[in-house]
């Protein structure tokens, strides 16, 4: 019976294979048809800082997109209503594990989301990223532009007990206790006179905080700061009631007993790893008040797309691989698609200067004129950033629109590179990636593909895990890095961008570059009081830097929710800023 | 045997501690810092080595490691690097407890199915059945899961509405329907293939052939005589299964937003989080000590010529 045994394995093959393209059939229907299962929830470890999404007035230049809700009205101090008040509901949203919920350590946008909501300080940032008062209605900065006086609002947190100005006085100098830990006291209150001997642990208290009254504090700093005022919208100087974070020990932050703060929201439930609850905060000061009863955020990622298609999630960010789908103006997602302004970041392939050949400004000139930046964005990367032109993002006060030097121009690459002294005689080049896995990232390759193709110059890829990378790239042991990582503002001000990466005494200028002229006008930026004349100083470093091209930019993030129709005026700041009281909820 | 139990039990912390000096050494000695991944490209090294100094991580490494064993013999087992302040027994229980039932459960089902369907493709030896259940077990757990694990939502979930498309509310909730049966493919399929093997190798020996002759009926002969024999080489693969089952499964939890231990694991390497990362060792390891003695003392009941000594 060999003829029919021969027969039956041919038949149970053919099963199989049906079975199996049966499988692939699904998956390309399940991903062509609809906006597919996967979405970047998978924990972002090449970028930990997940940018946040933003909104601005003039829209992205992504095709077939509804244009982001109208912006609500701009939380006008002092008593605007509150928006059609009484609607009230529940918001559902996908959100990362928070590394913590304590605004002393918070150094991650993921945290940070959450703490803004819990949370509020002296200053905020409003819609446009300007500074606005919040706990404090107004200050005064003294002739010499080093000390700061507030004058705080009458407000309470959560509990009901009174904001006043030892709420401030106790939150700073416990973010600057050595016992904290925090990773980021230094950077975000270390311009205050006494914080870095405190963080030493030289002091007990923090000297240039002062408690003039209850409703009065005085805060000193080391030099007069253009920018210091920026750095009090982050959480590390919120008001906290000592109370309830001394009576909840280690974990008092993520315990809705103790996590008591000022904030349009307070915590109502933190399930480790599946979900948080926020509640609407009847004590909150500010305009609007919060219409929504409860956010529930699921921590636990998954294919939140499919979740939102079900049903289950009001709202989520789209994934690289659902935006074609999503974009497609025939799929009856497009028209729930929000796409929103580039966030405050900028990807960039770095070069150290010092190392040949990037020791060569021509080298690193005809680098920057081979990539076409469009090609990858559109291909590559399906249109989730913007081609940057500068270094700054398009939504970072001081932005110069009018920058483009180094348009894709392969024959003048060619030249340059004829020029340089390393021409025919190039030594290797490897660029240094952070990723994981077999192959590296699509943008990657194809900007090695670009530099072989456009200048015949090899270049190889080494790619790092994250730790590693970030590691290296302190030790300067790089000689071109970056694309898949990246830098995202703090907070908005240029010197955020342009100084701390470029600056030649900066720790964070990880291209060796030093350009005198380029350290003078960011030194005057730092002091100029007239905003204008600063952004005039930071436009002339700008420049200057991308004609001695240390970094080719890449783009800038930008992101795309899908927002169910009942989920109304949804922000989508650039930054991270309290959003959640401008939603309403009308199911 | 409990003399055995005894011998091999007492090896448990001797191979714990060689598991956690190597987890410590590969941590402390192999590249990147915690204290930097937190900060990110951002760097500052004056609070790099200020939090260092603060989390005890620049002290030496036998002191870190004495300081841990002696912490750990308190039931402490340190606080996450990553998730500020949080104990990481805390961290880890609930999610353990979490993909420990997802997983017994999924082993369960896998046999339930596994088992007979390997009996029965033995016993119908290349017939068309025999060729069918082979083919189709094969050609499903050929399909990797981050395959099967979107279809199968898509049909279920955004197509027929009828099962959730992800998170949980434990085992007894429909949310758990999807994953179980994703998750039971493949110790199906492995339990399948190795009950017909052995099987048939059974079913071959002369003492069946005798069974069959003294006039034994055949429900008779196939469970009392061959598959009592043919169990000794699945009880080694059930206990390989089981004592996996504390590691998650990264893949399905993550498509399927289940609180698992899978993501943590992963995570907690990316992130350096060196007391997540050598605690869920810890509990691996002794994990697999525990099932290779379950196995071993399985094999001496289920075949009484094993001897262990």
């Amino acid at each position: 019976m060999p003829n029919r045994r021969i027969l039956i394995i041919l038949g149970v093959i053919l099963v199989a294979l049906a079975v199996m393209c049966a499988g692939i059939g699904a998956a390309v229907l399940f991903f062509s048809a609809s906006a597919g299962v996967f979405t970047s929830q998978v924990p972002a470890v090449v970028q930990p800082q997940t940018a946040p999404p933003n909104t601005q007035p003039n829209q992205p230049q992504a095709p077939n997109v509804t244009p982001a809700k109208p912006q609500p009205t701009r939380p006008a101090q002092g008593g605007a209503p509150a928006p059609s008040g009484g609607v009230s509901g529940i918001l559902t949203i996908p959100g990362g594990e928070p590394p913590t919920l304590d605004p002393a350590l918070a150094q991650d946008s993921t945290s940070a989301a959450y703490i803004v909501e819990l949370y509020s300080g002296l200053v905020t940032l409003d819609q446009n990223l300007d500074i606005v008062p919040d706990l404090a209605t107004k200050w005064e900065i003294s002739d010499d532009g080093k000390t700061y006086t507030f004058h705080l609002r009458d407000a309470k947190f959560s509990n009901g007990k009174v904001v006043n100005a030892d709420a401030f006085k106790y939150a700073i100098e416990r973010a600057c206790d050595a016992a904290t830990a925090s990773v980021v006291a230094d950077s975000y209150l270390g311009d205050i006179v006494g914080a870095r001997s405190k963080l030493r642990g030289q002091t007990k208290d923090v000297s240039g905080v002062k408690v003039v009254d209850d409703k009065t504090l005085q805060i000193t700093i080391d030099a007069p700061k253009a920018y210091f005022l920026a750095k009090l919208t982050y959480p590390t100087a919120f008001a906290l009631d000592r109370q309830s974070v001394e009576s909840g020990g280690k974990t008092w932050a993520s315990n809705p007993k103790s996590a008591i703060g000022s904030g349009a929201f307070k915590l109502a439930k933190y399930d480790l790893g599946q979900s948080i609850v926020l509640q609407r905060n009847d004590q909150y000061y500010g305009t609007p008040k919060p219409t929504l009863n409860e956010v529930h955020y699921m921590l636990s990622g998954g294919s939140t797309m499919t979740r939102y298609q079900t049903g289950e999630l009001d709202a989520t960010p789209v994934g690289l691989n659902d935006i074609d789908a999503v974009l497609d103006t025939n799929n009856p997602l497009n028209k729930e698609l929000h796409a929103v302004e580039p966030t405050m970041s900028l990807f960039y392939v770095g070069f150290d200067v010092k190392k040949p050949p990037f020791d060569d400004i021509n080298v690193r000139q005809a680098f920057n004129y081979a990539i076409d930046k469009q090609k990858i964005l559109d291909v590559v990367l399906h249109k989730t950033q913007l081609p940057a032109k500068g270094i700054l993002p398009p939504g970072m006060p001081g932005y110069n629109p009018n920058l483009d030097p180094y348009p894709f121009d392969v024959s003048k690459a060619k030249q340059l590179l004829a020029k340089s002294k390393y021409a025919g005689k190039m030594p290797d080049i490897t660029i240094s990636v952070s990723g994981a896995g077999g192959t590296a990232a699509g943008s990657v390759e194809a900007i090695v593909e670009m530099y072989k193709q456009n200048l015949g110059v090899d270049v190889q890829i080494e790619q790092l895990e994250w730790a590693t990378y970030l590691n290296d790239l302190k030790g300067h042991r790089f000689q071109m890095f970056g694309v898949t990582a990246g830098w995202i503002a703090d907070y908005p001000d240029p010197q955020d961008f342009l100084d701390i990466l470029f600056h030649s005494g900066s720790r964070d200028n990880n291209f060796n570059y030093a350009n005198s002229q380029v350290d003078q006008l960011l030194e005057q930026a730092r002091v100029e009081r007239d905003q204008n004349k600063r952004y005039d100083l930071y436009h002339k470093a700008e420049q200057m830097i991308l004609q001695d091209a240390p970094i080719v930019p890449l783009g800038h993030d930008v992101e795309y929710w899908l927002v169910k129709p009942y989920v109304q005026n949804m922000p989508f700041p650039p930054m991270i800023i309290p959003k959640l009281k401008f939603v309403t909820v009308a199911k | 045997m409990f003399a055995f139990l005894i011998k091999r039990l007492l090896w448990l912390p001797i191979l714990l501690n060689a598991v956690g000096i190597i987890t410590f050494a590969l941590g402390l000695y192999g590249p990147g810092d915690p204290v930097e991944v937190m900060l990110g490209p951002r760097s500052n090294p004056e609070a790099v080595a200020r939090v260092r100094r603060e989390l005890g991580l620049d002290r030496p490494f036998f002191e870190q490691y004495v300081l841990y064993v002696d912490r750990a013999l308190h039931g402490d087992f340190g606080e996450s690097l990553k998730y500020r302040g949080q104990p990481v027994g805390e961290l880890i229980t609930k999610r353990l407890w979490v993909s420990l039932q997802l997983n017994l459960a999924s082993l369960a089902l896998g046999m339930a199915l596994g088992i007979p369907l390997g009996i029965l493709a033995a016993v119908r030896h290349n017939s068309w059945m025999d060729f069918l259940i082979v083919a189709v077990l094969v050609a499903i757990i050929s399909l990797p899961s981050f395959t099967i694990t979107p279809i199968l939502s898509y049909i279920f979930a955004v197509q027929l509405k009828v099962l959730p498309a992800g998170g949980w509310e434990g085992l007894l909730s429909k949310k758990a329907i999807l994953p179980v049966i994703i998750l039971s493919v493949g110790p199906a399929a492995v339990f399948m293939r190795q009950t017909r093997a052995s099987m048939l190798e059974v079913l071959g020996q002369d003492y069946v052939r005798t069974a069959r002759a003294k006039g034994l009926s055949s429900r008779v002969v196939l469970m009392e005589h061959a598959f009592r024999n043919a169990l000794i080489p699945l009880s080694t693969i059930f206990g390989l299964i089981l004592a996996g089952s504390v590691t998650g499964s990264f893949v399905v939890e993550n498509l399927l937003a289940i609180p698992g231990i899978g993501a943590l694991g992963v995570d907690s390497l990316f992130s350096r989080d060196y007391p997540v990362i050598i605690a869920l060792t810890l509990i691996i390891a002794s994990s697999y000590v525990l099932a290779n003695t379950l196995i071993d003392l399985t094999y001496q009941y289920l075949d009484p010529r094993i001897r262990i000594h």
